[in-house]
């Protein structure tokens, strides 16, 4: 995962000393490391001293109690008590230290993926605990990888796995997922067989069916991997999603066949009934976990539905809720990953939906917090492992392995390729093919799954895991570096980094509606016909059930939008630091401070944003300063069980909406009363209180003096001739009542009517402000309104 | 489908189609059953009515317009040829358009399908999608759970970002512009009409 390097990399050396300060502390937590299990050894060899002292002791009443009595001992040495929370904790300090010391070498960075590294790193530190003459922990246990490490970083994948593409290509990716791993574990096992066979490799104790088991280990393609590699080398989407859905999928295959032929190695022969009931077994395990990961899915999106006064738990349903769909699927010899995508893909819409803000942001940073970690972690363990294990070195075996693994790859997305090709409207051209076959990477799963073979029924564990180990430093050292390189090479088309506008999504909905219309008129039940029943079920009963209150009945596009628009008012003020902002003043210097400062064409700076005029981005300024400011003074007083639901919160998009809008109608009437100069009103006429109290509602109860300029007037009086037209445009529409809502309805498409529309509406209200505005300004705010407001 | 069996025969200008529109004969014959099929009262041509009749297609926000959009304006029937040639904005994109000769823009190319997807937009076809016309396909998709003011909001937000030229209005170019990043070929194609 990409950190953020930016601030240290200034000069030259400034540049590398704090490397060096880090590699120094690294060395420093090794050295403790090495010392402290050197420390537990030499205190795990006292207790069994004491065991026998009390042994003999008990029959024995005077020497039961060997208590010598030495000096209250002010600072003692309890390592055992705390060893192993302690040994973790380091671990996981190193991994990050090292994961901070990489992007701190900039240089080092590009050239070698963190994957790379990190295993270099485990190298070390296992030669390192090894020199120190202890035993190497056997950090890669089984257990630990499938239940601990693995776990987060599929969540992650699951929970932000972008959905349109991963269905758009849904079959492509079953293919080489389904087809491609039982091609290759077949090709590799049968040929590696015929090797095995080969007098002189001394290899023949090796009978057919561990060689199929070590094959259907060594063939899945790997995510960790994958992820750790593609992650640096910002592939297009399609490609990512391609070989990433496909590392994903294949789990379901591994299971079955790494099952089937670890139960039949031991009796020796597999008969058709057995391969009919793999197959079986595979849609079970495979369709079995979407089911469990879909169900649990449902759970966490139905429970968060109530969480809304309880904000601060929320992250922790969907965090649960996916693990323990990891572990039933675990629990039936179902496909755990398979059912950790499920739960996260089927959780995140609703989920979202229902959370606060601030929890989304929780469940993303932990997520990435966690996978990042594991991800070092493991890679760190490979090294780790590969210096402890028992090898055995068979030239023949291994050369054979890494050969066929390639070939196989190679040769199966040729064949796939051209199989599929028949049925894309996009095809894979042989570049999309080479990457594909490149990026077909193992990893860690590989290596566990050799791990846990019994090491009574299979003799020949040694060498797999030898073969299996090198395969993997294999394809991440040299496939892993050369990617890069490769990909700039050959002109491979890259992410491109954009931020969805609104526009994309508007005409992708439109197109989508508009394909459903042209498939329904041709008659031809296609892709997006039944996406739009899955849509239209989904909308009518789904959503109905799982999301809370009226967010169930929000269109895609406007949330879409909301999203948008906090995203960009919260980067304004990131990056807005610069610009003056109207401090504290009366409101009457206000007005006339801002007016000419607003402009009614918005100047064309980057189009990375779209513009907004300078008196929008103020007015959006301040009211997410006021917003920090109430939560600053808020966090005064931090109490975990008196952290109240944020009352600001969720109304917070609306009002920002709210917000725009009146500035706005502010711009347009600006534009058309363009030499007008508008006194401001007096601060605190109903209008102005509502307007406040709507933004603000507890700034109201502050005094004016209090510092707080955010707070202030300012907020209403630049619209005071305009918020109360907004309002009533407000409440009208709220109130639904379309005779007097002329404004802007849709007419039949008369070209320009748009245009006129607002300046029909705008009109009458022009002339009452300017003659509001040479009159009295004050008190006739009040004869705009007709009805009375909301109290 | 229909009853009747049609074969090559009963498809009228069937080779000049296949040149025109690159459908293969199998494709057009697909094609002129299911125009026989919409076509209940049998009278050679299409008029909305037929349209409408399919129901998906009325339950669609947008159908009113992508059935107009077969109809030119001011017509009311629609033969078998132009029906086709409405469809063939459809077809998957070929990498290579070895043909030469042909218009110089075949209709299933990317900017065909645009100009076609913008038409449906710009009902007034002046050439520009106004802020009135963008109103109503955001309400059409939308339906009533929206408020006036939030469309007006995203109306606004995406015609200052497609408006380059600051018309307030969103012309072709710029409705190709702010699509750049889409894969309009693979989004705008049915597979069936290969």
């Amino acid at each position: 995962m990409p950190l953020r390097t930016g601030s240290r990399s200034s000069t030259g050396f400034g540049r590398s000393l704090p490397g060096l300060g880090l590699l120094l502390l690294t060395v420093f937590v090794l050295l403790e490391c090495s010392v402290l299990s050197v420390g537990a050894s030499s205190s795990s060899d006292t207790r069994p001293h004491k065991k026998d002292n009390n042994s003999v002791g008990v029959g024995n009443h005077n020497i039961t109690v060997h208590h010598i009595k030495k000096a209250f001992p002010v600072l003692s040495f309890q390592y055992d008590y705390i060893k192993i929370p302690f040994e973790i904790s380091l671990w996981v300090l190193l991994a990050s230290l090292m994961k901070l010391g990489f992007h701190l070498i900039p240089r080092l960075s590009n050239i070698v993926p963190e994957s790379c590294l990190l295993i270099v790193v485990g190298l070390l530190v296992g030669g390192l605990i090894r020199l120190a003459g202890e035993d190497v922990p056997p950090v890669l246990d089984s257990k630990l990888f499938f239940l601990c490490l693995l776990p987060p970083i599929i969540l992650d994948a699951g929970y932000f796995l972008p959905i349109r593409p991963f269905m758009e290509n849904l079959g492509t990716i079953l293919i080489f997922a389904v087809v491609g791993t039982l091609w290759n574990a077949f090709f590799i096992g049968g040929v590696l067989y015929g090797v095995c066979q080969i007098k002189a490799a001394g290899l023949d104790h090796i009978g057919l069916l561990p060689c199929l088991l070590f094959g259907s280990v060594i063939s899945a393609v790997d995510p960790v991997a994958v992820l750790a590699v593609f992650e640096e080398i910002h592939i297009n989407e399609l490609l990512h999603i391609l070989v990433f859905g496909e590392s994903l999928l294949n789990d379901a295959v591994t299971v079955v066949l790494y099952h089937l032929f670890e139960e039949f190695s031991m009796v020796g022969t597999v008969t058709v009934l057995d391969g009919l009931l793999a197959v079986i077994s595979f849609l079970v395990v495979a369709l079995g976990g979407i089911f469990v990961g879909a169900m649990y899915g449902f759970l966490a999106a139905f429970t968060s539905r109530f969480t809304s006064h309880t904000r601060v738990i929320e992250p922790l349903f969907v965090f649960v809720y996916s693990y323990m769909a990891y572990l039933s699927a675990e629990l039936f010899h179902l496909s755990g990953i398979m059912a950790l995508i499920a739960c996260g893909a089927v959780t995140r819409p609703y989920v979202e939906a229902n959370i606060s803000h601030k929890s989304h942001t929780t469940i993303k940073y932990f997520l990435k917090m966690w996978s990042s970690v594991s991800e070092t972690l493991i890679f760190i363990f490979l090294g780790v492992a590969t210096v402890d294990g028992n090898h055995s070195w068979n030239w023949t075996f291994v050369t054979a392995t890494v050969i066929l693994c390639l070939v196989a790859r190679v040769i199966g997305v040729i064949a796939l390729t051209s199989v599929i090709n028949k049925f894309r409207i996009v095809k894979l051209t042989t570049k999309d093919q080479f990457i594909i076959a490149y990026g077909g990477l193992r990893g860690a799963i590989a290596f566990s799954l050799g791990f846990l073979l019994d090491k009574d029924h299979f003799a020949m564990r040694e060498i797999f895991l030898t073969a299996i180990i090198t395969v993997i430093f294999f394809t991440v050292f040299v496939q892993g570096m050369t990617i890069k390189p490769l990909v700039e090479l050959l002109a491979v088309k890259k992410k491109q980094e954009a931020k969805r506008s609104i526009n994309e999504e508007i005409h992708t909905q439109f197109l989508d509606h508009l394909l459903t219309g042209i498939e329904d008129i041709c008659g031809h039940y296609g892709h997006h016909h039944w996406k739009d029943k899955l849509n239209r079920f989904n909308k009518k009963y789904v959503k109905k059930c799982l999301i809370a209150g009226e967010r169930s009945k929000e269109p895609q596009l406007i949330a879409f939008y909301h999203k948008m628009e906090m995203k960009q008012a919260i980067e304004l003020v990131a990056s807005g630091g610069g610009a003056k902002l109207p401090s504290a003043v009366p409101s009457t210097v206000s007005m006339q401070n801002i007016q000419p400062k607003k402009t009614p064409a918005p100047k064309p700076l980057d189009r990375a944003l779209p513009q907004l005029p300078k008196g929008r981005e103020e007015e959006i300024r301040k009211i997410l300063r006021s917003n920090l400011q109430r939560t600053r003074q808020r966090l005064r007083s931090y109490n975990r069980h008196t952290l109240v639901a944020d009352p600001y919160e969720d109304g917070f998009s609306d009002l920002l909406l709210k917000k725009q809008k009146m500035i706005e109608l502010e711009k347009k009437i600006k534009e058309m009363t363009n030499h007008l100069t508008v006194p401001a009103a007096p601060p605190d006429s109903p209008t102005m209180r509502r307007a406040r109290l709507a933004s603000d509602p507890q700034a109201y109860n502050m005094k004016p003096t209090d510092g707080v300029p955010a707070i202030k007037v300012d907020l209403a009086s630049p619209q005071s001739p305009d918020s109360v037209n907004m309002f009533d445009e407000f409440k009208r529409a709220d109130q639904q009542i379309p005779g007097e809502d002329q404004g802007l309805i849709m007419r039949p498409p008369a070209g320009s009517s748009g245009p006129n529309a607002h300046h029909k509406e705008d009109e009458p209200r022009d002339q009452q402000k300017l003659m509001r505005c040479l009159s009295d300004p004050g008190p006739s705010a009040d004869e705009e309104e007709g009805e009375p407001f909301l109290p | 489908m229909g009853s009747r069996g049609s074969s090559m025969n009963n498809v009228p200008n069937a080779e000049e189609l296949m040149q025109e529109t690159g459908f293969s004969a199998a494709h057009l014959l697909r094609l002129h059953e299911r125009f026989e099929f919409l076509d209940r009262d049998n009278r050679g041509h299409l008029s909305p009515e037929d349209f409408e009749a399919v129901r998906e297609v009325a339950m669609n926000p947008i159908g009113g317009r992508i059935i107009c959009s077969f109809f030119p304006p001011g017509q009311e029937t629609l033969d078998f040829p132009s029906f086709v040639r409405i469809l063939a904005h459809f077809r998957p994109t070929e990498k290579h358009r070895a043909r030469d000769g042909a218009q110089s823009e075949p209709a299933n190319s990317r900017t065909g399908k645009l100009k076609f997807a913008f038409q449906l937009y710009d009902l007034d076809r002046d050439g520009k999608i106004s802020r009135a016309e963008l109103l109503q396909v955001l309400r059409a998709m939308m339906g009533i759970q929206v408020t006036e003011e939030q469309l007006q909001s995203i109306a606004e937000r995406a015609i200052q970002e497609a408006d380059l030229d600051k018309d307030d209005a969103i012309s072709f170019d710029e409705f190709r512009k702010s699509l750049e990043k889409v894969n309009i070929e693979h989004k705008m194609s049915i597979r069936f009409l290969e």
